[in-house]
């Protein structure tokens, strides 16, 4: 484990305590406002403004926030609006993926009349600002009933998923060698079973990336949902801002245990589908 | 031994069927780039149960005729007939050809049993196991059928990928460069085996190389390729000893053939060609026009020493000569010609630099080209 170099490297050279130290740093500093605000979400209302490292650390937030206490202090229904975030984000990532899959095969197997334009078109969904097509996009949303709806949040928030998943799907389709699917062609599959039985299981790396950067990128979008929905359809990212408080009492230790629960949905995802991400590099069996 | 059962479920397996390339045409367009041509109008007849060694050098077009065989590029213009059926428009799977890719295309999670498994699934077949273990067994790699394709060498996979092309006993076979990544020994076992296969079940066969020795000991006929173009189409004998052009002459035969510039001349009702400043050599061509200038085409292997001095023979100081045990290799520097004239002499006749050698070569063996379109004069 430890003892394994790579030939020729030497275990204690300057450079390589020095190295060492660097990554150390880097790694306090990109972990520190995790840890801070892990320790914020054990502290109790009275210190909640304090910088000490040590106090009495309490679970009381964490149950405050997904109790209805936590709705009598803010009018927010946290549990609801968890829900509601995981709802969103699935279908919105489900959509993307049974629309974009075929998009991005086609994509990246095929020149046709126009491809590169809707590539570039999807492609600028992504660096439109959500601000700029926010006012209109809520405009529309009212007068068509959108507006606070599943449906709606779903849709809206292909903007965010679909660019994802059909650009980093498109460039595994192209790696996997076309004579694969051809060789299937010649066995009498049709093309549709080529592409499922031979093309798809090999991008499934490819997939559970775009699935994960997708959800992780919709779970965190803020602007969409805040705008577009009241209560029915809003989320955790608009829910754990109501704790600041609007006007009342601003409770950061709630803000904090809030936000810590909302980080977990996207870690369990990406821990589930992480050996998924994984094994797609041992394959390597295909001569390019 | 055990062979290959014909009899599979899907029952589609007919007799030898020909093939036929009717002026066929391949045009790639690359919108907002120009079109390239790579396969301008060839005509081949192939018969069934014949094996025909597509040979040409790299780029000309060969692996784009198979695919247009295969059903893989869609015909730009001109027919494909297999048997009577034309198939130009038919989907891959329609035309019943197996085809061994140059890529190997072997499935990555799949070993290779479950490869060679893959291509029967789709039909049906019933006795899968059992063909899949006999062909295993014919090809030498029965120990190979366990193991993922990640794990194989190059020329591991190319004999899975050449079982692949085979275990549906299509009628037309479509093999690209199927031996290339194997050892010599391994290449020439598995070009015996590949012959006896093809015999045994009449596959009406195209097979791609650049290898010439490979297109001589496995075809029956060879096309030689260049540019697009099929250049010559025929017997091996034919290609080697009447090539219809320039590029044949020099693209097949080990060593190279000799091509120099001469002169036609006749005298005494005979025709002649004179190369350098004194040599002279017997032609057959009539329909050369005397005094005309044209390349003379002279193969190492045809060249005979021990020529007496009143016939007409080539002359020249020995530069190099090279023992090469069943026969030796003079490379001559002929006064008045550019390049040195390699000769292939017999083992016997053992020479040294500095020695002169005087050779000649049958009428029927010198070869005259147009000098400008390398056309065969006769
Ligand atoms: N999809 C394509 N688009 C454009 N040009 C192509 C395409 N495929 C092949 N070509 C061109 O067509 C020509 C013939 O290619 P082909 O692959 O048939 O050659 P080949 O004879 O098989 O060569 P090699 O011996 O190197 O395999 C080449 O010049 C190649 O660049
Ligand atoms: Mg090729």
């Amino acid at each position: 484990m430890a003892t394994t170099l790579m030939p020729g490297q030497k275990r204690f050279t300057p450079s390589a305590i020095l190295a060492d130290l660097t990554l150390l740093a880097w790694f306090v500093f990109s972990l520190f406002p995790i840890v801070w605000l892990v320790l914020l979400a054990l502290k109790t209302d009275a210190e909640q403004t304090t910088t000490y490292f040590s106090f009495s650390p309490t679970l009381d937030n964490f149950g405050t926030v997904l109790s209805d206490r936590g709705e009598e202090l803010t009018s927010v229904d946290f549990p609801t609006a968890l829900l509601t975030s995981v709802l969103n984000c699935a279908g919105a990532v489900l959509v993307s993926l049974v629309v974009g899959i075929p998009a991005a095969y086609a994509a990246g197997r095929w020149r046709f009349r126009g491809s590169n334009d809707l590539m570039f078109t999807i492609l600028s969904f992504r660096f439109a600002p959500e601000l700029m097509v926010i006012v209109p996009l809520f405009v529309i949303y009212n007068q068509i009933g959108l507006f606070d709806t599943t449906v709606g949040m779903i849709w809206v928030l292909q903007l965010v998923t679909m660019p994802l998943v059909v650009w980093i799907l498109r460039s595994y389709f192209q790696d996997l060698p076309e004579d694969l699917e051809h060789a299937a062609l010649l066995d009498g599959y049709t093309r549709r079973r080529a592409f499922v039985m031979v093309a798809l299981p090999l991008v499934r790396p490819g997939i559970a990336a775009a699935t994960l950067l997708a959800f992780i990128f919709a779970w965190n979008n803020y602007i969409f949902p805040l705008v577009l929905s009241e209560s029915e359809a809003s989320t955790v990212t608009v829910a754990i801002t109501k704790f600041l408080g609007g006007g009342g009492q601003a409770y950061y230790n709630l803000t904090a245990a809030a936000a810590v629960i909302a980080a977990l949905p996207p870690l369990v995802l990406a821990l589930t589908i992480q050996r998924y991400l994984v094994r797609g590099l041992s394959f390597g069996a295909v001569k390019s | 031994m055990s062979t290959l059962t014909r009899t599979d479920g899907s029952a589609q397996h007919t007799v030898a069927q020909s093939l036929v390339l009717d002026r066929l045409h391949k045009t790639y367009t690359s919108r907002g780039k120009t079109s390239f041509e790579a396969v301008k109008g060839i005509e081949l007849s192939i018969e069934p149960g014949e094996m025909v060694a597509l040979l040409g050098p790299s780029g000309c077009g060969k692996t784009t005729t198979l695919r247009l065989v295969a059903g893989l590029e869609t015909v730009t213009d001109g027919d494909i007939r297999i048997g009577a059926t034309s198939v130009a428009d038919l989907p891959p799977a329609k035309r019943n050809v197996g085809v061994g890719f140059e890529s190997y295309a072997l499935y990555p999670p799949l070993s290779v049993r479950q490869n060679l498994r893959y291509g029967l699934r789709a039909r049906k077949v019933r006795d899968a196991d059992q063909r899949v273990d006999t062909l295993a067994a014919r090809l030498e790699m029965t120990e190979l059928l366990d193991h993922r394709p990640a794990d194989l060498s190059s020329g591991q996979k190319q004999r899975v990928a050449l079982a692949r092309a085979l275990i549906r006993n299509p009628p037309v076979l479509l093999l690209d460069e199927p031996l290339s990544h194997l050892d010599a020994a391994q290449r020439q076992r598995v070009r015996r085996e590949l012959k006896v296969l093809q015999r045994e079940f009449g596959y009406t066969t195209i097979v791609v190389t650049h290898d010439q020795l490979e297109a001589l000991s496995l075809a029956d006929r060879i096309a030689v390729m260049d540019g697009g173009v099929i250049q010559q189409f025929g017997t091996p004998d034919e290609i080697f000893d009447d090539p219809a052009n320039r590029f044949v002459a020099d693209f097949v035969g080990e060593p190279n053939i000799n091509l120099v510039d001469g002169v036609v001349q006749r005298s005494g009702g005979k025709t002649f060609v004179r190369v350098g400043d004194a040599g002279m050599l017997p032609v057959t061509a009539t329909g050369v026009a005397d005094g005309r200038a044209v390349t003379v085409g002279l193969r190492p292997q045809d060249c005979h020493t021990g020529v007496g001095a009143e016939q007409p023979a080539l002359e020249g100081e020995v530069r190099v000569y090279e023992n090469l045990l069943e026969f030796g290799q003079a490379t001559v520097d002929v006064p008045g010609v550019d390049e040195p004239v390699v000769v292939q002499t017999p083992a016997d006749e053992r020479l040294a630099g500095g020695d002169v050698l005087r050779f000649a070569a049958d009428a029927g063996q010198v070869y005259l080209f147009d000098d400008d379109s390398g056309e065969r004069l006769r």
